[in-house]
This record gives structure tokens, C-alpha cells and sequence, in this order.
């Protein structure tokens, strides 16, 4: 039986403990405790990581990362891979809540124009009502029979906590504009529910185009995300649409000191359900999605490959 | 255990069968732990999980202790049972109708050491609740392992921690940090009745009177104070 070491313990437990960390974060770990360079030691990174997987999957929990939908970040995080009878019991939110949260992720994945976000207001708006009579396609004709007490009383003061805390929790997460946007965790956990609900995938990766570039031609439904459009761009220098050979317009966006430069990344598959387990702070003040991020010795050609393929659960 | 794989053939389940309910236990402490922040789960949840559907005797124990294997070797967490060691007023009722040996609970701990465990994987975000949680245990150890509320309160307000404070800027609600430790077995509650009337005590509960815990505690606070422990006690 292969067991790991408590280097590969501290990688898990530190995402366990403090929830999705950025692939800088992640990878300065690997590095204290192992004493080798992610960059340059890519293969060790990678072993480290199926490793854990394998253990992992004993438990139906995977070890993966995405990236933000705004601002291309990659993170990591261990995510649950089946919805069963105990992962119902992961989480420290209401029913009420629950079905706020599924309320604005919804409205968000159903944004035609691939802003991936909705504004404050429109959340603050949502009412759960709704949220009963689709889920359950309540056929009652008096609507407030089948609805939840809780539903009901859902004050706005109680809406903008729930807000809030699933900010906090990286749930969701205020995008620059104020509005609301999902959080990394959603995108770890939900890749899932996403393909689930329709969403259109981009292009270039295959994962969830929630925030992202459309075609510019009309009746045309390719979509690419802005940090795939940038890798293309610098590989090809033009961007023509895959589906409809239309030539999109690019503008590098605005030039910071050192970007990061990340190769492609594969995030993992998906499974809806989540693990969630403490957060990061995140302040409610606004979050500033460009990131300049430093350049240092190693990691700036860091690629993140793929780790493991275990067979995809549908849900 | 030399082939742990081996052992569920007395118990007429097939290894799949084993493998599944190991990772259910597993998982099933993984969430609670998360949702309760830490309170600790009775063995005989855990025994439910297995007797919900396989009726040998001895098979819930097999697979607790599988899990406990799993869980020190796949994340590196203890699994640490903790004894009950007087019920509260309000279970002692249903307690006497199970057999004496299910009053264990179990928490989750992490084996890595203080350094890595402080440096890497504790969330900043919490550190107030184990701070809080410190003084407290501290508190009511150096009382003799008892104190009456109204005791606790006014050495907590010593610090600037009121029990009618429900906006501290660092624990929000006092009392209810307070009730939280209660939850997670570090203290319990006693009413003790006397002619002037109730009082309420906070003792030690099971989670503060483990050995590791109680034997650290008693470090950090001679160090503290800088003289052998046996000899402080508070006004």
C-alpha cells in the first residue's frame, strides 16, 4: 500500500485547512518542503500530485486546479468528487442559503453575453420563490404552498450575509465593477454542474466560458476565454475563430510590469458538490482582478499539467 | 497491520465492499468535522454507518480502525478518540440504554509537526478561536478544573471580553465563542444547586482533559508565568 509522506500531507492538509491557494502559494510550499523548484523540477511537482491523487480517489476526493474566470489565475484546491449522503453534511449553509447561492450562480450562467457576472442589485433582487417552483417543478397552483417558510422570510439583510460569507468562503467572489462573480471554488467544484446547465465551453480549453470573448460575427457561438485569446495571440499572432473563420480583434490588455506568463493548463475533471473546507479572508472592499504579479527566479514558466484522469462521475 | 486487506474475509464482505464503507467513515468525519468546526463526533455515528446495512458485530470496530489507518496515511490526520468522561445531565438517559463502550468520540488532529503545521496549513482565520480557546482551558485548568461562570467571566474581562459584548472586533459574539468551546469539548456545563440558589460551572470536558492537550497547556502556562505550575492559582 503506498503511503505518502508528510510532505505529501502538508499539501493536502494546507488546502484542506485554507481552501483554494493560488498556484504561487502552492507551489512556494512544495518548494519549502521538498526543497525543489516546482519550476524546474516539474516531473517531482507532478509525481507529488498523482500520488496524492491516488490516495485520494480511495476517498472520492481529487487534488486539482482551475483558473479564475477573470483574471486567468490558477489555483488549486481538493475537491469532492460524488454527492452522497456525507458530503450533504459539508457545509455550514442553510437551505435558504444554499438556494440563493444556486440563484446567482444560475443567473450568471445563464448571461448570454459571457460577462460572467450579475450586479448587486440583481442578486440582492433574487427571490427564492423561484428558486422552489423550478427545482422541484412544483406543479401547485397556489405558489405558496410548497415554499419553505425560510424561503419566504429571506430578508435582505439576511441576503447580503449570505452574500457576504459565500465571498469570503470563495464562492463567489465582487468582480471589479461590484459586481458578483464566482469564486474560484465554484469553478473547482462545479465544472460539473456548468456543462450540466449548458453553458457554452470555450473553445481552446473545453472548460466553462463563463466569463469570456464571443465571436464577433453574428449567430456565430464560439466563445474564448480571455487568458486562452492571449496565448494564442502570442503564439500565432492573429486570432481567427475556429468555427466560422472570422478574424476577431485582440487588444492586449494593457501592459503590466512582468506578467505571468502561464502555459496552458489542464485543469481536471469535474464534480459538482463541493468539500468546502475554512477560507482566506477576502475583505468586502473591491478586489482588484488585474494582477501584476511579480516576476521571481522560478516559477514564471510554471506549467501545470495534467495530473491524473480519473473517469468522469456524471451527476 | 501486516495485511490489513485481509482481515474483512472473517466478516463475509467482499473487499469492494470494505473499501466503501472505509470511505464512507472517512468522508463522513471529513464534512461533520467541517461543519461543526471541529466538535466531536461520537463513535456511535460512526457505528451507524455500518450497521445501517452489514449486521456483523464486530464489523463496525474493523472498520473504524481501517479508517483510522487510512486517514493517518492518505491526510495525515489522527484520529484521536477521546473518552467521555461524565456525561452531561441531558444524555445520560440515552447513554444507559447503549452499552457503556460508545461514549468515545473522535476528532480529527494533524500529525505534522508544530513548525510545518504553523508555517503551512494553519488558516490565520481561525487562529483567533485557538487563542481564545487557550485562554479559556488555561483559565479554568489553573481554577482546579472547575469555576463557577460568574469566576470566568470576570478574569475574561480582565482581557476586555464581556459576556453582554456581541460585536468584539476580533470574536464577534463572546457568549457565543464561548458556547462554541462547550460544543467542541473543551468545557462542559454544570448546574450545581445550593441553598442560595444555581450556579453554573464550566468544567474540563474530555477534549481539554486529554492527555497531550492538558500536558502542553500546562506548559505554555508555566512559561508564561515563569514558576512551577503547581503553584500558581488565581485570586
Amino acid at each position: 500500500m503506498a503511503v505518502l509522506s508528510w510532505k505529501h500531507h502538508t499539501l493536502i492538509q494546507s488546502l484542506l485547512e485554507r481552501g483554494p491557494l493560488t498556484e504561487k502559494e502552492f507551489h512556494s510550499i512544495f518548494t519549502a518542503i521538498t526543497g525543489q523548484n516546482s519550476g524546474t523540477h516539474q516531473g517531482k511537482f507532478n509525481d507529488y500530485l498523482l500520488k496524492i491523487n491516488r490516495e485520494l480517489s480511495y476517498v472520492q476526493l481529487d487534488l486539482r486546479a482551475c483558473r479564475d474566470p477573470y483574471d486567468g489565475e490558477v489555483y488549486y484546491g481538493v475537491v469532492n468528487n460524488v454527492s452522497d449522503e456525507q458530503s450533504k453534511f459539508g457545509t455550514k449553509y442553510s437551505v435558504p442559503q444554499i438556494a440563493f447561492f444556486k440563484a446567482i450562480v444560475e443567473a450568471i450562467a445563464q448571461d448570454v453575453t459571457a460577462e460572467g457576472c450579475i450586479c448587486n442589485m440583481d442578486v440582492l433582487n433574487i427571490r427564492l420563490e423561484n428558486q422552489v417552483l423550478n427545482s422541484s417543478g412544483s406543479q401547485s397552483q397556489d405558489g405558496s404552498l410548497g415554499i419553505p417558510a425560510a424561503f419566504r422570510n429571506f430578508t435582505m439583510s439576511q441576503k447580503e450575509r449570505t452574500l457576504d460569507q459565500l465571498v469570503k468562503d470563495k464562492w463567489l467572489c465582487y468582480t471589479e465593477d461590484d459586481n458578483i462573480g464566482v469564486g474560484v471554488r465554484s469553478v473547482l467544484d462545479l465544472r460539473g454542474w456548468f456543462n450540466n446547465a449548458g453553458v457554452p465551453s470555450c473553445e481552446v480549453c473545453n472548460e466553462a466560458g463563463l466569463k469570456a470573448k464571443l465571436c464577433p460575427s453574428e449567430g456565430c457561438t464560439v466563445r474564448i476565454h480571455q487568458y486562452c485569446l492571449k496565448k494564442i495571440f502570442s503564439q500565432k499572432g492573429v486570432i481567427v475563430c475556429p468555427s466560422c473563420d472570422t478574424q476577431w480583434e485582440y487588444q492586449p490588455p494593457k501592459a503590466e510590469p512582468v506578467e505571468l506568463e502561464d502555459e496552458e493548463t489542464e485543469p481536471m475533471q469535474s464534480q459538482p458538490s463541493s468539500r468546502p473546507a475554512q477560507s482566506q479572508s477576502s475583505l468586502r472592499s473591491k478586489r482588484k482582478r488585474q494582477r501584476v504579479s511579480q516576476n521571481d527566479d522560478s516559477n514564471t514558466q510554471a506549467d501545470t499539467k495534467r495530473v491524473t484522469r480519473s473517469s468522469a462521475h456524471l451527476r | 497491520m501486516e495485511n490489513p486487506g485481509e482481515g474483512f474475509s472473517q466478516f463475509d464482505i467482499s473487499k469492494e465492499e470494505k473499501d466503501k464503507l472505509v470511505a464512507e467513515v472517512i468522508r463522513y468525519i471529513l464534512f461533520k468535522t467541517h461543519q461543526s468546526s471541529g466538535c466531536p463526533i461520537k463513535r456511535e455515528e460512526l457505528s451507524q454507518l455500518v450497521t445501517k446495512n452489514y449486521r456483523h458485530r464486530l464489523l463496525p470496530a474493523y472498520i473504524i480502525n481501517q479508517a483510522k489507518e487510512k486517514l493517518s496515511s492518505t491526510f495525515g490526520y489522527e484520529l484521536r478518540e477521546l473518552q467521555r468522561s461524565r456525561p452531561s445531565s441531558a444524555n445520560q438517559s440515552r447513554l444507559s440504554q447503549q452499552s457503556g463502550i460508545d461514549a468515545k468520540s473522535y476528532v480529527i488532529i494533524s500529525q505534522l509537526p508544530a513548525e510545518v503545521y504553523k508555517k503551512y496549513v494553519e488558516d490565520v482565520n481561525t487562529s483567533h478561536m485557538t487563542g481564545f480557546t487557550f485562554v479559556v482551558v488555561s483559565i479554568v485548568q489553573l481554577a482546579g478544573g472547575k469555576i463557577a461562570e460568574d469566576n470566568l467571566w470576570h478574569h475574561l474581562k480582565r482581557m476586555g471580553l464581556h459576556e453582554s459584548d456581541g460585536n468584539h472586533p476580533v470574536l464577534g459574539n463572546v457568549k457565543q465563542a464561548l458556547e462554541m468551546l462547550v460544543q467542541q469539548r473543551y468545557l462542559q456545563k454544570d448546574k450545581v444547586s445550593s441553598p442560595e440558589g444555581s450556579t453554573l460551572f464550566y468544567e474540563l470536558a474530555e477534549r481539554a482533559l486529554e492527555g497531550t492537550v492538558s500536558g502542553r497547556i500546562k506548559q505554555y502556562i508555566t512559561q508564561i508565568v515563569k514558576k512551577d505550575s503547581a503553584t500558581v492559582d488565581i485570586s
